[in-house]
């Protein structure tokens, strides 16, 4: 079932000249692990906003083509009839804070009590929500007494709280540490799994190869490639759209150790050992 | 961090009674002396409110509420007493300038009128947390959006002072000059405010983003992770209220 | 342009911008108190409002501002919103008219903001205080005025309108400074005419 289609769209942000996304078409299946890159400015957080209404909603600006959710049409649904099926999560998460709540559990329920809720659903929503993040600890806490990582776990759980079907994050773990991307990372794959459609901006290659069914790469507003990660990160031309492949990637690059039956280059850490090993042999 | 509240969590029973009532009382002890007029109706209402705020042992944070407008009933209880357009028969002389009957009568009548409706407040502010206020209001149909708007100034500030002490300090020590002539006084305020405010400016964007992607302007009824309460003492509170006020009215009309 | 100057429908950015304008007002305040500056400041953020967002949002930012003075500081603020409402809708109106081009044209605004508050603040001040205003310059005239026996209605407009032009002025100077620095990706955000172009 086509969760996502996009077609032809382009969009230019008010008082600019350049377009942000220029002719971008894919298709996104329920369901699907979406990993997007591309260099800074490439138009990643556009797309994210584009999937939610926000362009051009919120921005105005210029619009063209089409983006259709869940078989509505985004140009002509309003954000809050979308904020039932999409969460977005943004890039920074010191700006996500509603700003009228007292506790981290209240700041998850603002959502839902907009969404109109009822409260017997609220609580459980929530407690499972903390419980996936891992802030189970800071349900008394006020929101803006947490550290950078905490805030963004709060803020990527006050959107799963909310039950989307589909969840975009933009750079979801640029205020955690490793071992806190970590976390996140196999908290969202158990939302996949459970069968929500992902769709995540991310700079750290490694995990994107890892936990992407595909990957989107975007440069100066088009669609360069839309791909499985092995297909993507084996293009000879990545250094030219910015982007490093995975450092499994590159060292198996480097001595020339292709997986046999495709031809690419092995991704994770565990595909690489197995190919080091074969070659070895 | 703590947002901008004069809320004492004592829990007495003034504590427990809910906003709405609260609010009727203000109602009533600006209506009633107002229907009533004279000194009598006013002083019983201050009467009242003080014996509310004790049993809510509140009554020292009253001093701090009502401190600024005390100065100024002070200034006017000699401005008036001195000058007062119908001053006629004088009271009593203070180091060579007389003080009138008339004058100081009138600004009693002030300051009865002040303290009461200050005290009336003050039983409110000091007896609930203003997000329960907020809320109480948007159940009984203000809306959400302006509720948002009241709960989120009541958080905004006391951020905004911590970024202008950070702010402060930083400037003192750059070397501007926080003292001195008026001049120089005048020329330091904008570039102290100047980086706080544009800051908030500049974030609005975000947060209404923000707020967007969380359904805020979705017309869907409301709902409330807050248990509303509801309870009989509370109805009896505001049915006493509104009947003291009717018979305020009546006796008025009567006499 | 007039219809839209008084929609009464507000976007996300405008009912943001309140908390944002009424915290501006509170720093305006605090750092006049600060600096012992002989001005109250304390209407920066209602006039950058309504300088945005127009007459409406300017309004409402006065009121919300004087409720929350009047349920964390002083409850009389309540009574004053009135005051702060009417400079919120002036400043708008002329704003959105186009009439602020300049440092001089910013000047009159805040002329024309101190007789409205000056209007609306009158009958308050003699209702409540007898006349008075609580800053003590303006009470010192009023204190001479009334021992010459002029009239409470004269002495109490002098009183307020004295304290009211310098702090208006320097109020709606200091709010046009920041609005000129604003950049306009943000400032674009409340305007009542924006549309989505097709391409
Ligand atoms: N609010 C805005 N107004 C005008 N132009 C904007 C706005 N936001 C982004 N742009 C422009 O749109 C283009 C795409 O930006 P976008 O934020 O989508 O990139 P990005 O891929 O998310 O970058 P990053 O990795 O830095 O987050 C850039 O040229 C940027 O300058
Ligand atoms: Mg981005």
């Amino acid at each position: 079932m086509k969760k996502i289609v996009v077609e032809g769209l382009k969009y230019r942000y008010p008082l600019t000249a350049e377009l942000a996304l220029n002719d971008v078409s894919f298709e996104i299946e329920k369901g699907e692990f979406i990993g997007i890159i591309g260099r800074n400015l490439a138009g990643k957080s556009t797309l994210c906003q584009a999937l939610m209404g926000l362009v051009p909603h919120f921005y105005k600006g210029a619009y063209g083509g089409s983006v259709t959710v869940d078989g509505l049409n985004v140009a002509q649904t309003e954000i809050c009839e979308l904020a039932r099926k999409v969460g977005l999560v943004f890039q920074n998460p010191f700006t996500q804070v509603s700003g009228s709540k007292m506790t981290v559990y209240e700041e998850l329920a603002f959502g839902l009590e907009n969404l109109g809720v009822p409260r017997a659903e609220m609580m459980p929503r929530i407690e499972s929500a903390m419980a996936l993040l891992g802030i189970e600890r800071f349900g008394k806490r006020n929101p803006f007494d947490l550290s950078g990582g905490q805030m963004q776990r709060m803020a990527i759980a006050s959107v799963i709280a909310m039950a989307p079907d589909i969840i975009v994050l933009d750079e979801p773990t640029s205020q955690l540490d490793p071992q806190g991307s970590e976390e996140v990372f196999q908290a969202i794959q158990a939302l996949s799994r459970q069968g929500m459609t992902v769709i995540m901006v991310e700079h750290k290659m490694e995990k994107i190869a890892r936990y992407s069914d595909r990957v989107m790469l975007l440069d100066h507003g088009r669609l360069v490639d839309f791909d499985t990660p092995e297909r993507v990160f084996s293009r000879d031309d990545l250094a030219q759209y910015g982007i490093a492949a995975p450092i499994f990637a590159r060292i198996c690059q480097g001595l020339g150790i292709r997986t046999p039956q495709t031809g690419l280059y092995p991704m994770t850490l565990d595909d690489a050992y197995d190919q080091v090993v074969n070659w070895h042999e | 961090m703590k947002a901008l509240s004069l809320y004492q969590d004592n829990g007495t029973l003034i504590h427990r009674v809910d906003p709405i009532s609260k609010l009727l009382y203000i109602a009533a002890a600006i209506f009633i002396p107002v229907v009533l007029t004279g000194f009598t109706a006013g002083l019983a209402m201050l009467g009242l409110s003080l014996m509310l705020l004790v049993l809510a042992r509140v009554l020292r944070k009253v001093v701090p509420l009502i401190g600024f407008s005390m100065l100024v009933l002070i200034s006017v209880v000699i401005i008036q007493g001195l000058f007062y357009a119908g001053n006629r028969q004088v009271m009593f002389a203070l180091g060579g300038v007389h003080f009138y009957r008339e004058g100081l009568l009138f600004s009693a009548a002030i300051c009865v009128r002040v303290l009461n409706i200050l005290c009336a407040f003050a039983l409110l502010v000091l007896t609930t947390r203003p997000s329960d206020l907020i809320e109480s209001l948007v159940r009984q149909g203000l809306s959400p959006h302006f509720g948002y708007v009241l709960s989120s100034v009541l958080q905004i500030i006391p951020q905004m002072t911590g970024t202008m002490e950070t702010i402060t300090d930083a400037q003192r020590s750059r070397g501007m000059e926080t003292e001195g002539s008026l001049m120089v006084r005048l020329r330091a305020f904008l570039p102290l405010i100047g980086p706080v405010v544009m800051n908030s400016l500049v974030s609005t964007r975000e947060r209404s983003l923000a707020l967007e992607v969380r359904a805020f302007s979705s017309r869907a009824q409301k709902t409330f992770l807050n248990e509303e309460r509801v309870s009989t003492s509370n109805r009896v509170i505001k049915i006493v209220l509104l009947a003291a006020m009717a018979a305020a009215v009546a006796w008025r009309v009567v006499s | 342009m007039k219809n839209s100057m008084w929609s009464l429908k507000l976007s996300t950015s405008a009912l943001v911008l309140i908390p944002a304008a009424v915290g501006i007002n509170y720093i305006g305040k605090l750092f006049a108190g600060l600096l012992k500056l002989p001005l109250w400041l304390d209407a920066i953020g209602t006039v950058l409002a309504a300088m945005l967002a127009g007459p409406v949002v300017g309004a409402i930012c006065g009121a919300i501002n004087n409720v929350i003075y009047g349920l964390t500081m002083d409850p009389i603020s309540f009574i004053y919103g009135l005051t702060s409402i009417g400079i919120g809708l002036s400043v708008g109106v002329l704003a959105h008219r186009g009439r602020i081009t300049g440092i001089g044209s910013a000047v009159v605004v805040g002329l024309i903001a101190a007789v409205v508050s000056t209007v609306i603040s009158t009958p308050i001040n003699i209702g409540f205080w007898g006349g008075q205003t609580g800053n003590v310059w303006g009470d010192l005239v009023f204190a001479w005025m009334a021992a010459h026996h002029f009239p409470v209605w004269m002495s109490s407009t002098v009183d307020e309108f004295i304290v009211d032009v310098p702090d208006k002025i320097a109020t709606v100077i200091v709010a046009y400074g920041i609005f000129k620095g604003l950049p306009q990706k943000m400032t674009i955000l409340f305007r009542h005419d924006s549309q989505t172009e097709q391409l």
